[in-house]
């Protein structure tokens, strides 16, 4: 005798949990312009490379006789795969089965996720698609109820995964409860513009709390949650977010016992664009285009932007220089003249920890006229959120270089170095405790008030002030390390790149940091 | 035929209103010039089309997200 029938009944099993919710269940699935979960996961990963676990996870329903009487598969598939020829592990939720809220299995699967991805060290994607617990699910009469008292709560591992392996996760339907917390528990998270909302509580709790009636889309949205900073990202479909997923992860380690990766570069490190001799405007009121700077000195098509619609007067993104990956900064001068708000300083205390995290180096060109100012920046508690950004900087551990571009003052311009920073300074350099104009107001205030024309001699003071400025002096004291030809930049930056090489490799590990303001 | 809402990104006051009702524009084009923060801000139009509705003059005060110009394309 063989164990023949097991092993086919085995195979039996395998099939069945394949299902997913059956004909009916994919095709309502794919008439909402959505993809199932399996699908997902094929689209996301390189040809052939998913290797599930917990292929026959079911709740099944037994007969008296031991017969299957009914197999639901578990609602999320959980797995490896491979990106880019790196390992990952990926799950999600079957929203073709019961929306998504986990059964019994389908909760253990995906509890068991962020365990896989440190557990192997390896990155984790969630594909969300799902609501939370069910008041249904809930303790049947004779069943244990809650989890025992020596577990460790169920939250702990997805906050530990956040400083071990990178954490991406993907709105691409309704994401709601639990769901929706996992989702912002990540370091990239993207969602479809026209197929994914994404809700603390969904319409129908909102409509029994609150009286207020609105869809899904009006809660949670790619309108709101672009500008509420929940997701990084938005994607046009969910092909697109995928591509974005893989682009994110390219940049990175696989966890954080290794060192940022360097990728063979075309783009020749001696490049120097001529348009970086005029993009600064000699007005300095005059706004341009701070993202071409980016673009023109960063390795060919190798920048990543995140969060362009959360705290626009930053810009971050993940990029390469020499074909080393590096986190990259500028101030957008279209908005608030790229003053420091409370949303633009959570964007970047929150990228320089994903940089740190990760050991990538930071590349950061300031144009900072100062923390915004004004009763609604009162009113959003920019100063703390400010110095929260400031902290993260000069407690930062990774090597960065930055280039003075334009406005450097006040308290928020401390944001912008991290020790033994290398400086580069354009020409273009203005700096110091307050710009021209506001600054004259301040501390002139009495002489202006008591001239016969304040108006022309607040004017007079500011002329003079501005003609005895000296951009020079700073590389004469050597308070810079260089005053540069900004089409200079891209071959001093990579030569910089080749300098840090020894360190960085002496950057593997966890980070650890106090509390921030 | 679509309605575009151009917005303004920031808080501040209407500097210069470069267009007028009809005209056609392309995508990149100044429709308006705002100041705010002492910052000459260009509101470019997002699509090639048609300027359908200014809604503001010189010297308006405008708002984060309120519709500035309306372009049909």
């Amino acid at each position: 005798m063989s164990w023949e029938s097991e092993a086919d009944e085995i195979r039996r099993r395998r099939e069945l949990a394949q299902v997913q919710g059956g004909e009916s269940g994919i095709s309502k699935q794919h008439s909402q312009g959505r993809l199932t979960i399996r699908e997902r996961i094929d689209a996301l990963l390189d040809p052939g490379s998913f290797e599930e676990q917990g292929l026959a996870t079911a709740v099944p329903d037994y007969d008296d006789e031991g017969r299957i009487r009914e197999f639901v598969p578990a609602n999320y598939v959980l797995g490896f795969g491979k990106i880019d020829g790196r390992r990952i592990a990926v799950g999600g939720e079957d929203f073709t089965l019961k929306g998504g809220s986990p059964n019994p299995t389908g909760l253990r699967k995906s509890v068991y996720a962020e365990n896989m991805a440190c557990h192997y060290k390896v990155p984790l994607v969630r594909l969300l698609e799902g609501g939370g617990g069910s008041v249904k699910g809930s303790g049947k009469p004779g069943t244990s109820w809650g989890d025992p008292v020596f577990n460790e709560p169920r939250f702990r591992i997805i906050a530990d995964a956040m400083g071990q392996v990178p954490v991406v996760s993907a709105a691409l339907g309704a994401v709601a409860g639990f769901p929706a917390g996992r989702l912002v528990a990540s370091h990239f998270s993207v969602m479809t513009k026209e197929t994914a909302q994404v809700m603390t509580g969904g319409p129908a709790l909102v409509e029994r709390a609150l009286g207020t009636k609105l869809t899904k889309a009006q809660l949670g949205g790619a309108a709101i949650h672009a500008k509420s900073g929940v997701v990084d990202n938005l994607a046009d479909d969910e092909l697109d977010a995928f591509r974005q997923i893989r682009r994110f992860l390219s940049y990175l380690p696989a966890h954080v016992n290794e060192r940022a990766p360097r990728h063979s570069c075309t783009d020749p490190v001696e490049r120097m664009e001529d348009e970086l001799i005029r993009i600064v405007p000699r007005e300095s009121n005059k706004a341009f285009n701070a993202r071409l700077i980016l673009d023109m000195v960063m390795d060919a098509g190798s920048v990543f932007e995140l969060g362009a619609s959360f705290g626009k007067g930053q810009i971050c993104a993940l990029a390469r220089l020499s074909g080393q990956s590096v986190g990259v900064m500028i101030n957008n001068n279209k908005i608030y003249a790229g003053s420091m708000t409370a949303q633009a300083a959570q964007k970047y205390r929150r990228f320089v920890e994903l940089c740190d995290l990760f050991h990538l180096p930071i590349v950061n060109f300031v144009d900072q006229p100062g923390f915004m100012i004004g009763p609604e920046a009162e009113k959003a508690g920019t100063i703390r959120f400010g110095m929260a950004a400031v902290s993260a900087a000069v407690q930062s551990v990774v090597p960065w270089a930055v280039i003075q571009v334009h406005k450097g003052f006040g308290v928020a311009t401390a944001a912008h170095y991290a020790p033994d920073a290398y400086v580069l300074a354009w020409p273009s350099v203005e700096s110091g405790a307050l710009p021209l104009e506001g600054g004259v107001a301040v501390a002139f205030q009495k002489e202006i008030a008591a001239a016969p024309d304040p108006e022309a001699k607040r004017k007079e003071l500011e002329d003079m002030l501005r003609a005895r400025r000296n951009p020079y002096a700073r590389a004469e004291s050597f308070s810079v390390h260089e005053m540069i030809d900004p089409r200079e930049t891209r071959p001093y930056l990579c030569r910089w790149i080749e300098w840090i090489q020894p360190l960085l490799e002496t950057l593997k590990g966890p980070v650890r940091f106090g509390i921030r303001p | 035929m679509a309605r575009h809402e151009v917005e303004s990104e920031v808080a501040g006051s209407v500097w210069k209103v470069e267009v007028v009702v009809g005209a056609t524009v392309a995508k990149g084009d100044v429709l308006i010039i705002l100041e705010s923060m002492k910052m000459e801000i260009p509101v470019e139009s997002p699509v090639n089309g048609v300027v359908e509705e200014i809604l503001v003059k010189p010297e308006d005060q405008v708002a984060e997200e309120q519709v500035l110009v309306i372009v049909r394309s």
